[in-house]
Order: structure tokens, then sequence, then C-alpha cells
């Protein structure tokens, strides 16, 4: 794992210029935050070769790297961010709770092993009134639903009925399919669309061995477990980047992990060389139009939308891949919301003690949303679906599941052009 | 009209000699008056590395420098704890540096009686991963590191707390001599003009590189040799120990972990104006170029600022031709009645930091004498408040930095600084970098000259980070208008001041982020500010 010397010549580029404390979303909400300027590359100054300071306040970040994307500096502050997180933790351990938040893989598995209970147990207010005493989980917070058939079980299915779709020419192009937990136990659908997206462009997909990419594990400041997480990742898909194949994630977290968080963790020239091949998938798919591989093969979907940018998609820096690929669908019509970070943060906006913060901070983007009137919003992010659907009353889809209908409808209007 | 005060010894001078002696005429209950034509340690005293020498720098070259400066740093240890961190120190020999001198080096400490301990190279870098991999050999010593600000400021207000008294801004004018003796000096404050007599049969010149111009007012030609040397701000403390170089000691080569940052030098050239604190570049770039060696990333780090100061050193017969190395460390201590047939006129000077102690100990021994009475040092026994406070550690209010700060730096302002917390806002931290609040500013500024950042500066460490006050001077000045502290005008000139003061020691080091920094602050003061030159500056 990193070592803090090699970070030095990282955090001594500050200027103390504000800008990431006058971009953070957080920061823009609570005063009980310090911001990313102070507990970023400042702290890191103070305690270096000096008596560890534990400031509590880190919980507060939620490592959407807004700070990263406004440094004039190119200063890494959320990585600065996360290792304040991981002293903090070995400082005060983790809480049962955040032990439970961020094994996100392990609560997928079996949460949607007994989904139906689950499912109905999270709705039951008693039961949520004891979580929040006894875990401090927010009682009102809504859960995302788990499923029974989860993408593991449903793979070989899915696979098999993408692989009805007929397509004139297959491509050479191999996909690593990065499914991660959100796709995996809560939404299928979206995963489900990926494959058929993929089978459309003439793709062929496979779905490697897999942990959960260890965001949520970042975020709760056990970067021990999520730089293991990291190395297994790294070295199952390096095996497919050298047979060829190019790692593509429906989740931006995922993709981000992947891309950026892997090579700090890591520090290895494996992470490096596997950020070179990570394409989030409607970033593919706008890079296959570019090479002129797309299948434009789109059938009208009259529709409005409104989209949502995920924080960890902005974090990217490859700007709107989504509204670029879903604007070449005939009479859809989306429009970029235009708000920051969404307030659910992944596992933040699920604890008591953050959740009227989460709430402020979603506050702009449902009114955001209320104000287009579109029918539905778009979001590649999982976690900020969670919050739209709470707090707004239009249906929440990710891009692909979009991209996948418009193909749908094209083969099934015109099947003999599809069959060609 | 000219204000009178009667004393038994006028100290002229307020750097870390200077309130040394005047601490130790204080706890051995004799009055006493410090005389300091700006604000304490603004010459030299804080000029320097903030090295704690162990002694073993000098082991070969000058074992009486050597010897005196490891009891010293016994000593201190002990009586200034606030001030002193134990980093200990390394001495790292490297392929160039020759198998002779370490030998010499080690059997001179050796027979000094100074540990020296061996580590295992691996050890080394593990706890120091900047230093050069190439280094032979790597030895321990009890080095460290002291607060030259803290330690200035705690023992002129132990002197003060003692009965002594200490004038700021107040420049020596003339002495009064009668018949061959002196009986005291002329000075006036600096601001306003205003001139005191002060009556004194003893008057002990402690001015450092001033101590020829203060003789020449007694016609007494008395020279100092200014040795310059040049010293560099790393933006963070990159070294958990003191790192020295193993050879004849000599230019940059020496590194110093000092709270947030690291100090390196020096360079010494001699200079005529004892107020020449000129910087220049091809000097900054040989040190660094030596300093290479021991650190060889030493180009990639941030520079944050560089300062220099002079060693006032001291030869009997001083040839003027002397590059400054090859001059004793020890102290002076001249007699002017012996020396010059001017009674009651005593200079002290040379030495070293770590020896000011021992320097006023001797100095108040000749006054004891002079004076015909028997009273022992105690300065060796009675330890200074100490800085740290625990008394913040449960302050709710404030962050976790500026706890630590506070824990670290509060002293014996620890109640006032309480008291003032319970303002609202006054837990907010104004300089960022050095974490430094409100309540503690405000319990930090002199109660005597104008008001000056660089004063509040040297008692918090305000503005001595990476930014260099890019934020907090405005932000401190602002408020100490708006809290009636100063006047929105005297405010203004001292930000125009201090802003300057900045600038000079980052330009000189202006290269990558601090080339930035410096636009920078440029554009927020010169440009949103619309802040332009100072009036004439009358301090």
């Amino acid at each position: 794992m990193l070592e803090w010397h090699v970070l030095n010549e990282t955090f001594e580029k500050c200027l103390k210029c504000n800008a990431c404390v006058a971009n953070c979303p957080i920061t823009a909400n609570t005063l009980a935050f310090g911001g990313p300027k102070h507990l970023g590359p400042e702290r890191a100054r103070l305690v270096e070769n000096q008596n560890p300071i534990d400031d509590k306040r880190i919980e507060y970040c939620t490592l959407c790297g807004t700070c990263d994307r406004s440094c004039p500096e190119n200063v890494p502050v959320s990585t600065l961010m996360a290792y304040a997180k991981m002293r903090h933790q070995e400082q005060t351990g983790s809480s049962f709770r955040d032990f439970v938040l961020s094994n996100a893989e392990l609560v997928g598995k079996m949460a949607s092993g007994f989904a139906p209970i689950t499912n109905l147990a999270m709705r039951t207010k008693p039961v949520r009134i004891v979580m929040e005493k006894v875990m401090h989980m927010a009682a009102e917070r809504h859960f995302p639903a788990y499923r029974f058939k989860n993408f593991n079980r449903t793979f070989a299915s899915s696979e098999a009925k993408a692989a009805e779709i007929h397509i004139p020419k297959l491509s050479k192009r191999k996909v690593a399919y990065f499914v991660g937990c959100y796709a995996s136990y809560n939404a299928p659908e979206v995963a489900d669309s990926f494959m058929q997206v993929m089978r459309f462009n003439g793709i062929s997909v496979l779905k490697p061995k897999q942990k959960c990419c260890g965001i949520p594990m970042l975020a709760n400041g056990r970067m021990k477990q999520a730089a293991k997480n990291a190395a297994y990742n790294c070295e199952q898909l390096l095996t497919y980047v050298h047979q060829g194949y190019d790692i593509v994630a429906t989740c931006t977290s995922c993709s981000l992990a992947l891309k950026k968080e892997y090579r700090s963790l890591l520090q290895s020239d494996a992470a490096k060389e596997l950020s070179a091949h990570v394409y989030d998938a409607s970033e593919y798919l706008r890079m296959l139009q570019e090479n002129g591989e797309f299948n434009e093969n789109l059938a009208p979907v009259e529709q409005t939308a409104g989209y949502h940018a995920p924080c960890h998609m902005r974090a990217q820096a490859m700007g709107s891949p989504s509204l670029d690929i879903l604007e070449m669908i005939p009479g859809y019509s989306i429009q970029d919301l235009g708000e920051g970070c969404c307030g659910q943060c992944g596992t933040f906006g699920f604890k008591k003690e953050k959740y009227a913060v989460s709430l402020q901070l979603g506050k702009r983007m449902a009114e955001s949303v209320h104000a287009l009137g579109a029918e539905t919003t778009v979001t590649e992010c999982g976690m900020c679906k969670n919050q739209l659907d709470q707090l707004t009353d239009k249906p929440v889809r990710h891009p692909l599941q979009i991209l996948a209908a418009s193909y749908q409808k094209a083969a099934a209007h015109a099947p003999t052009a599809a069959r060609i | 009209m000219t204000e009178c005060v009667e004393t038994d010894v006028a100290v002229i001078g307020g750097g870390v000699t200077g309130v040394g002696v005047l601490r130790d005429l204080a706890l051995r209950g004799i009055r006493a008056v410090l005389i300091e034509k700006g604000d304490l340690g603004h010459g030299t005293s804080t000029r320097n590395h903030g090295l704690l020498h162990s002694g073993c720098r000098y082991a070969v070259r000058d074992p009486e420098a050597a010897i005196e400066s490891y009891h010293e740093n016994l000593i201190l240890k002990r009586i200034v704890p606030g001030s002193i961190e134990r980093t200990d120190g390394l001495f790292v020999k490297l392929p160039e540096d020759t198998d002779s001198y370490a030998e010499k080096w080690l059997a001179s400490c050796k027979n000094l009686g100074i540990p020296v301990t061996e580590v295992a190279l691996e050890q080394a870098f593990k706890e120091e991963p900047f230093l050069n991999r190439k280094a032979q050999a790597v030895f321990v010593v009890p080095d460290g590191a002291i607060d030259d600000f803290t330690l200035l400021i705690d023992t002129a207000e132990d002197a003060k707390r003692h009965g002594a008294h200490v004038l700021t801004y107040h420049e020596v004018t003339d002495l009064m001599i009668d018949q061959g003796r002196v009986s005291g000096l002329i000075c006036s404050d600096t601001t306003s003009g205003k001139q005191t007599e002060i009556h004194a049969p003893i008057v002990v010149n402690a001015a450092g590189p001033w101590e020829g111009k203060i003789a020449k007012l007694a016609g007494i030609h008395f020279e100092i040799i200014n040795n310059k040397g040049m010293l560099v701000v790393f933006s963070h403390r990159f070294n958990k120990h003191v790192i020295n170089r193993l050879r004849m000691p000599s230019d940059g080569d020496i590194f110093v972990p000092a709270h947030d940052v690291t100090i390196f030098g020096t360079t010494g050239k001699n200079v005529r104006d004892p107020e020449d604190f000129s910087l220049n570049r091809a000097e900054l770039d040989d040190m660094l170029a030596q300093g290479r060696a021991l650190i060889p990333t030493i180009r990639e780090m941030r520079l944050i600022r560089a300062y220099a100061g002079s060693r006032p050193l001291y030869q009997a017969h001083a040839a003027s031709g002397s590059s400054g190395r090859d001059v004793t460390r020890g102290m002076a201590l001249i007699d002017h009645e012996a020396r010059d047939g001017i009674a009651g006129l005593i200079s002290i000077t040379g030495g070293k930091l770590t020896t000011f102690r021992l320097m006023a100990e001797k100095t108040v021994d000749l006054i004891c004498e002079k004076m015909g009475i028997n009273v022992a040092c105690t300065t060796d026994q009675i330890p200074l408040p100490d800085r740290r406070s625990e008394a913040f550690l449960r302050q709710e209010q404030l962050a976790p930095a500026a706890k630590n700060k506070l824990f670290h730096w509060a002293g014996t302002h620890t109640a006032e600084i309480k008291t003032r917390l319970k303002a609202t806002q006054a837990g907010q931290v104004l300089c960022e970098c050095e974490q430094v609040t409100w309540a503690e500013i405000e319990a930090a500024i002199p109660k005597q000259g104008p008001f000056n950042l660089g004063d509040i500066r040297r008692r918090t460490r305000l503005g001595m980070g990476p930014c260099q006050g890019t934020f907090c001077q405005f932000r401190a000045a602002a408020l100490a208008g708006e809290k009636g502290v100063t006047s929105c005008h005297e405010a203004d000139q001292a930000i125009c001041r201090s802003i300057r003061e900045r600038q000079k020691g980052m330009a000189i080091v202006a290269t990558g982020e601090t080339a930035k920094q410096l636009q920078l602050m440029d554009a927020i003061y010169k440009v949103s500010l619309g802040f332009q030159k100072e009036e004439k500056a009358h301090v």
C-alpha cells in the first residue's frame, strides 16, 4: 500500500486557493465538515513526521471527487481524504453499521438470498426504528430493493437471451463486464440491458470473476480491505486485458475505482496498465461511434428526460458520454439537469447523523427535476437513483436501459434488416 | 519631555543573549531594563536554523564550543521543554566525505563525552526516506530542534514576571559616559520619537551584529564580524531528525525539522552592515547544490521562502578576510573597563543560540562581581513555564488541528486564550497553514510598538506556512481593525509592510508552486484589494 512519503509532492502543490472548498458539495451544506482543503492537503502537511491528528469530521467526506476536478494545481485531494479516512478508521475502528454499509457485496449476497423478506423488512417501520436505534441507519431513508434473481444467478440466461439477437456482423472487440454490486444485486435489468446493447453492436461479453470495486470501503476508511479487493480485481481483469478484452462497467463508481483509485491504492504497474483499458459503458459506446463501429440502427423513443450526472462520472473527466449517446436516439429529448451532488453519496445518505445533510443536498436536484418536468430521469449511478426515487416521483433509468429499448424496438420493426 | 528610569543594569539588544541576561539578572534579584530597537529577536535570534546543537558539529575544529554546546544542550532540554523538540540528529557520511575526518570526529566526540551511536543504514533510510542511499554510515547524536521564537518570548516574559522591564521599539541613541564610567543610556521610541533616559551603573551591550555601533557611542572601536548566513524553508517537514553531514562544517549541510517545515542552510559571508539581510540567488543555488548530496531530491521539493541573518562573531584579532567558518563559535565576554577603560560597559557576543544561557550566566557573574554581590546563577535550575497545555484538548468548539496547535503553543497565555475563545468565532482558524486562531492572535499582540503583523507572526506562526500569508494576513489585520485593536489605517500599513517582507523572502525561491503563490498573493492584495505601496515606513 501507498506510503505517506509518496504523497509528499502531492500535497505540497496546494496554493490554499480554496477552489476545492468553494466547489465542495458537503461544505456548501454543512459547517460540520472541515472542508477538503483542510482535511486533505493541509492536514497531511501538519501531520507529516509529527504526531497524528485525528479529525472525526473526515466522516463527512463522501469521496465524490469534486475537489480533484476543481483544483487548479492537480492536487489529488480526494486521495488525501481517503488516507485521512483510513487514519481515522484505524484510530477509532469501524462501527458495525459502517462495516455493514462498506460490505456492499456481502450484504448484496445475503439480502438478495432472502430478497422478498429483506425488502419487506426494510419497508417495515418498526424494523427501521430498531435499525435506527441499534445501527444508526436513518429510519426514513428508502433502501434499494434486492433481487432474489440477482445477476450472478441470471447471467447465463441473460447471455442466452442476448445471443438470440441477430446482428449482421460480429465485431472483433471483446468485453469483460465489470457488473458491480448494484447491477448484480439490485438492478439486474441494467446488466441485462448492457448485455443486449453490446450484442446489438456485435460485441461478445463475458463476466470475469470479480469482487466489489472497493469504493464503499474506501468511503468508510477501510482502505486495507479496499486495497485487497483492488488487488484481486486488478489481477483477474488483467488476465482478460492480456487476451484483448476491454473492461467495461455500467456503474460510474466502479469505473472510477478501476481507472483512478486502484492506481493510488496499489501503486503498481499492473494498476496503471489496467486503467488504460477501462471504460464506462456510455464512454465505450461513444468511442465505438467515433470509430464508426457503433450500430446506429436506433428506433425513435418519443420521451422527455432529465439527465443527472453522478459525481463519479464527472470525476472521470470524459464529458457526458451518456448524453452524447442518448442524443442519437431519434425523438428522444434529454436535457442535463445541471445540478451537482445528489446527496446520497453511496453509503453516506443511509447514516442517521448524515441523513439531514443528505436530504438538503438532494433538494436542489429534486427541484431541478420538478422544474424541468420531463417524463423520466436518467442517471448511471444506482445510488443517485436511490436518492432520486426518494425525492422525486419520476421513474429513473440507466442510459443503457433507454438504449436497449431503442435497439429492441428497431429490431422488432425491421426484423429483416437486422437479420441481413 | 524626557522620561527617566533608574535601574541597576541596562541591557541593549532584545535577542536571545539580551533576554537571557535579563532573565538571569531578574532571577538574581538585580533590577534591569532591556532596550530593543525593534521587536524581540527581529535581528539575529529569529534568523537562524533553530538547531539545538549537541556539540558534534564542532567536535573536531572547536572542541571548546563543542563541550559548551553539549552541556547547554542537556540543560536547555530540562529548563525550556516547551521550546525544544528532542528530534535527535543524524550525522551522515557520504562517499565523498573522508574517512579520516569521520575517525577524528568519532574520537573527539568520545573524548568530549558526547554520546554518538551508529545506526544501521537500513533503519536510517526507513526513518529518513529522502536521505541519499549512497550514505556509508549514519550516527545518531543528541541534537534537537529549538523554537527560537518561543524561547525568546518566554524568556523575556519570565524575566518580566521576576521584575525586569522590556522596552521594545526603542533605539539607543547615546550612552551616558562620565569620566570613564558609564552611567546609563538615552533611547528614543521609534514610533513617537519620545526620549527616555535610563540611568544604570552597568550597561550590557548584547546587540549582536549591532554591537560595534553601540561601542562607537562610547567612542570605542570594537569589531564584530558580521557573518551572514542564508537559510531556506521547505513547505513541509520531510525529516524526523536533524540531518548533518559528517564532514568539516561547511555550507549547506544541515536540515532541521521545525514544527511543520524543514529549515536548510546555511552559508557564511562577511558583511559590513548589520542590517544587510539581502538574499542572493547564486548563493542559494550553491547551497542547494551542496544539499543535494544529503537529500538528492532537494530540487523537486517546494521551497516557501529564504531568509538571512548575521552571526555576530568575535575574534580578538579579527582578520577581515576571514570566511567566518574558522572563527570560534565560542562566546566572548568583554569588560570594556579592562579593555578600553570605560567602566560599567560590558559586551557579550559570539556564542550560539544553544549557549545563550551560559553566555548570560557568565555576563551576570561579571556584573555581580562588579556590583560586589554574591548571588549564584539559577537559570540552569529554574525551568521556564512549559509551552504545552492540555487545557485545550477538551475544547469542543475547536477543530482538532487548531487544538493540537494550542496544545503545543499556548503556554502562559492558556488562561487568556481560554477566556477569549468564549467570544463568537474566536476559535476560527485565520491562518490555515499553521492553524492560528483569532483568540491566540489577540492574546499574543504585544502591548508596545505599532501594530505589526511580523510581531504577531513571531508569536503565533501566523503566515509562516506554504501560502506565506496570502490569506491570513488580511484576515488578521481586518479583524484587528474591526475589534478596535488598531486603527484601520494602521492595519492597512501593517498589511503593506508585511506583504513586502513576505514577498521578499518568497521571490528568491519563486519557482514552480511558490512562483504561482506569489502571483496569487499579488493578485489578491494588489489587484483585488487594491493595496498600494506603504507610506514612508516609520518602523
